[in-house]
């Protein structure tokens, strides 16, 4: 039985016992390499159900949505160790209760899908831990050493050219599962603190606000990297923090559902050598 | 001939301790340079560093960011919280191209009315050379232009 | 015989275009990202992009555009207006979606106030599209009831030779008449024969679609729940789309100076419709999903008497959960009215 069929005896199985209220997962898109998500409340939608190594997006964000969890139901979703970690951090920051929801996880080598073995995120906390042993080594990115070999000057040349095509149209945030304010600061306009005007003044203020908001949450699932109408490379920032907060603090997001925030912690013996 | 360079800089600071060192400052009369405009908040763990960008993008040279000492702080541990945010909001800096020579932070406590005036003036003296901060200036420019298409 | 248009001499016509004082906009891809972008040389032009990833809109309506500029002073304001740029140009290669696009706003623009940021635009700038050989899943300017080479909105239409080796020409106003003018001699006459426009689809029953979306019975359809559900609110649809034209207008500054800017707004927004007091008429995404699908294809219709789509897919070619019209329209059309 391939995993596929295999996932979807399983979403039949908890939906028919009531376990869970609805399974949140894929099901083909427009066209053959797209995949869109699909909210199974009934045996019988499982039938549309599809697992294969084009269903990259995070579904995550889903499960935040107003309203879902609110009746203490439990919600089935299909999760990546990425999403698993996304999971852990709405959970540390209180935006969900991590009882409700089953994860019915996955991983993708390649081509290759591999069923993840466990039900809460909990059961994961092994392979998440093997996830941040080798962070170090995942977080490198060619283009984000090429970038800080260049000067300052050259840098920002980089990021103003990237950054000028950018057209606020917030896909990046609303892609995010970590996006999850109910007012964004850029949405707070009594007064309007961050202005709407994508020039590329105001392109900067928004792209290092919405960088800086997700250091040390962002687990790189490339949502908002995928979303980006006019490609911006959003990961190489967010990785480049998540990096950051590796190399400082010792912290990788989504560890567990109690790990503290690396910006809502500190130790008293940070590092503090650029402070006069 | 134009005038020198004067630098515009923004010091974003706490009102127990760097505030206060402030205050000692100008009371025990020592002369600093003018170029820095205060802002005082309630503490360095109220500094957004939203507050940093907009001084840029408004057209500041330089910004500093001070408050009290690890240990200090009248709320216990808002400089603790701040610290962790300026180191990554210094890296974050530093990634985009924002020069890094232009943000400076500090602990200056109340007593330290000497410390604080030297800061300020070598501050300014260190943007003074840099100049003033030409490509944000320019992108400034940029949005007060008509639309060029 | 007819006129054509050689792509060996196409170098020269920029050339020409531009001594005659005309800016001259294309196509152009860089790296992983294509839009419609100044040109020196017509190298830089990527003609055989389906369709560039953003819409022609912007080049008549900017993403952020000031408007005029304010100061306070102790007993009177002074303000300076921003006139919309004189500069005359040529957008060589335009598909003929995205022209069509841009003669779908002119009503809206032109309404009751004339917009002349957006007219000084139109009136300076000489469309020329070529017609479409390729399209991708996402096309759906058929659908619309237009087709891979309407000439609607469009100054001149270029239709690709068989060979490959140019275009037959087809002048449709005066305005694109003396753009080609400048290059009569540069054009040949010929009788070759124009390689066939591609075949798009139909993809589904508009009349069906407008006739259930003017059914007031159904605004408040379960419908709209079910297809909206995966909408993640973003408003990379409304923005890339050449017909959306919402926008907002800001003051940038202080209480003493500042500049009042025309920005885009989206329908998709939570905040576009949110009242100070804090209600929000369209409160959630559905509620504002049904707004743009309405707006299109029932409101703006009911008064300009034209669809507000022009059928090039960029809603759900960019898409990031893949949604858009098409899919909302083809399910609609199933059904009853």
């Amino acid at each position: 039985m391939t995993i596929q069929e295999q996932y979807k005896t399983r979403v039949r199985e908890l939906l028919s016992s009531g376990t869970v209220k609805m399974v949140i997962g894929y099901k083909a898109g427009t066209t053959a390499d797209r995949r869109r998500p699909l909210f199974i409340r009934t045996p019988e939608e499982a039938d549309q159900l599809l697992l294969d190594s084009a269903c990259i997006a995070n579904l995550s964000g889903y499960l935040i949505a107003e309203g879902l969890l609110s009746d203490e139901k439990r919600v089935g979703i299909f999760l990546k160790p990425d999403g698993i970690r996304t999971i852990n951090i709405l959970a540390a920051e209180a935006q969900l209760n991590i009882e409700q929801i089953i994860v019915l996880g996955f991983d993708i080598t390649g081509q290759e899908v591999t069923a993840l073995q466990g039900e809460t995120a909990g059961d994961f906390s092994a392979l998440i831990e093997s996830i941040k042993e080798g962070a170090p080594e995942a977080l490198k990115n060619p283009l984000i050493d090429q970038l800080e070999q260049l000067n300052p000057k050259e840098r920002f040349a980089y990021w103003q050219a990237e950054f000028s095509r950018c057209i606020k149209c917030y896909a990046c945030r609303q892609a995010c599962p970590m996006c999850y304010c109910r007012r964004c600061i850029v949405d707070c306009n009594q007064p309007q603190w961050v202005n709407t005007s994508s020039h590329t003044l105001g392109n900067f203020e928004w792209n290092i606000v919405r960088a800086f908001h997700l250091s040390g949450r962002c687990v790189g699932c490339g949502n908002c990297d995928r979303a980006c109408p006019v490609n911006i490379p959003l990961r190489l920032i967010n990785a480049r923090m998540a990096q950051e907060v590796l190399g400082s603090f010792d912290h990788l997001a989504g560890m567990s559902d109690t790990q503290e925030p690396v910006l809502a912690s500190f130790k008293k013996d940070d590092s503090e050598t650029f402070i006069l | 001939m134009s005038e020198p360079f004067e630098p515009k800089i923004i010091a974003f600071v706490c009102t127990y301790c760097t505030y206060a060192g402030a205050d000692l400052a100008g009371t025990s009369r020592l002369k600093y340079a003018p170029n820095v405009r205060i802002i005082r908040l309630p503490c360095t763990g109220r500094i957004s560093p939203m507050f940093i960008l907009k001084a840029l993008q408004k057209g500041a040279d330089g910004v500093l960011v001070s408050g009290c000492h690890p240990g200090d702080c009248h709320f216990t541990h808002g400089n603790y919280h701040a610290r962790r945010r300026w180191t990554v909001f210094r890296a974050l800096l530093e990634f985009t191209g924002i020069p890094l020579d232009r943000v400076k932070f500090s602990w200056i406590s109340a007593a330290e009315g000497a410390k604080f005036a030297e800061f300020m003036n070598s501050v300014t003296e260190d943007i003074r050379k840099l100049g003033p901060f030409d490509q944000y200036k320019e992108l400034i420019k940029e949005t007060e232009a008509p639309a060029t298409l | 015989m007819t006129r054509i248009l050689l792509s060996d001499k196409l170098d020269n016509c920029v050339a020409r275009w531009r001594k005659a004082g005309l800016t001259v906009i294309g196509p152009v891809k860089k790296e992983t990202f294509s839009s419609y972008a100044v040109v020196e040389k017509a190298a830089e032009f990527d003609l055989g992009l389906v369709l560039p990833d953003r819409s022609i809109k912007g080049l008549f309506f900017p993403q952020t555009e000031p408007m005029l500029e304010y100061t306070i002073k102790k007993q009177a304001i002074d303000t300076k207006d921003f006139a919309p740029p004189s500069d005359k140009r040529i957008i060589f290669g335009a598909r003929p979606c995205d022209a069509s696009g841009l003669a779908i706003d002119d009503p809206l623009f032109g309404w009751d106030y004339k917009d002349e940021y957006w007219f000084q635009r139109r009136n300076e700038t000489v469309i020329v599209s070529i017609a479409c050989t390729r399209a991708d899943d996402f096309c759906m300017c058929t659908s619309l009831k237009l087709a891979p080479d309407s000439t609607k909105g469009s100054d001149v239409l270029l239709r690709p030779l068989q060979n490959n080796k140019g275009w037959l020409v087809q002048e449709l106003t005066d305005r694109g008449r003396e753009a080609f003018s400048q290059i009569a001699d540069l054009l040949q006459e010929g009788s070759e024969p124009a390689a066939p426009t591609v075949v798009v689809a139909e993809k589904f029953n508009l009349d069906a679609c407008v006739a259930w979306l003017q059914n007031p019975a159904n605004f408040d359809s379960s419908f709209w729940k079910e297809i909206s559900m995966r909408c993640i609110g973003c408003a990379s649809c409304t923005f890339l789309c050449p017909t959306c034209h919402c926008f907002d207008f800001q003051d940038e500054g202080d209480t003493y100076s500042g500049i009042r800017r025309k920005n885009w707004d989206s329908c998709s927004f939570a905040l576009f419709t949110m009242h100070t007091s804090g209600h929000n008429p369209r409160a959630t995404q559905s509620a504002r999903w049904r707004q743009r699908i309405m707006h299109k294809f029932n409101y703006f219709p009911g008064k300009f008497s034209v669809n507000s789509c022009s059928g090039c897919g960029r809603c759900s070619r960019q898409c990031p959960v893949d949604m858009g019209i098409t899919e909302t329209l083809q399910a609609i059309s199933t059904l009853k009215p």
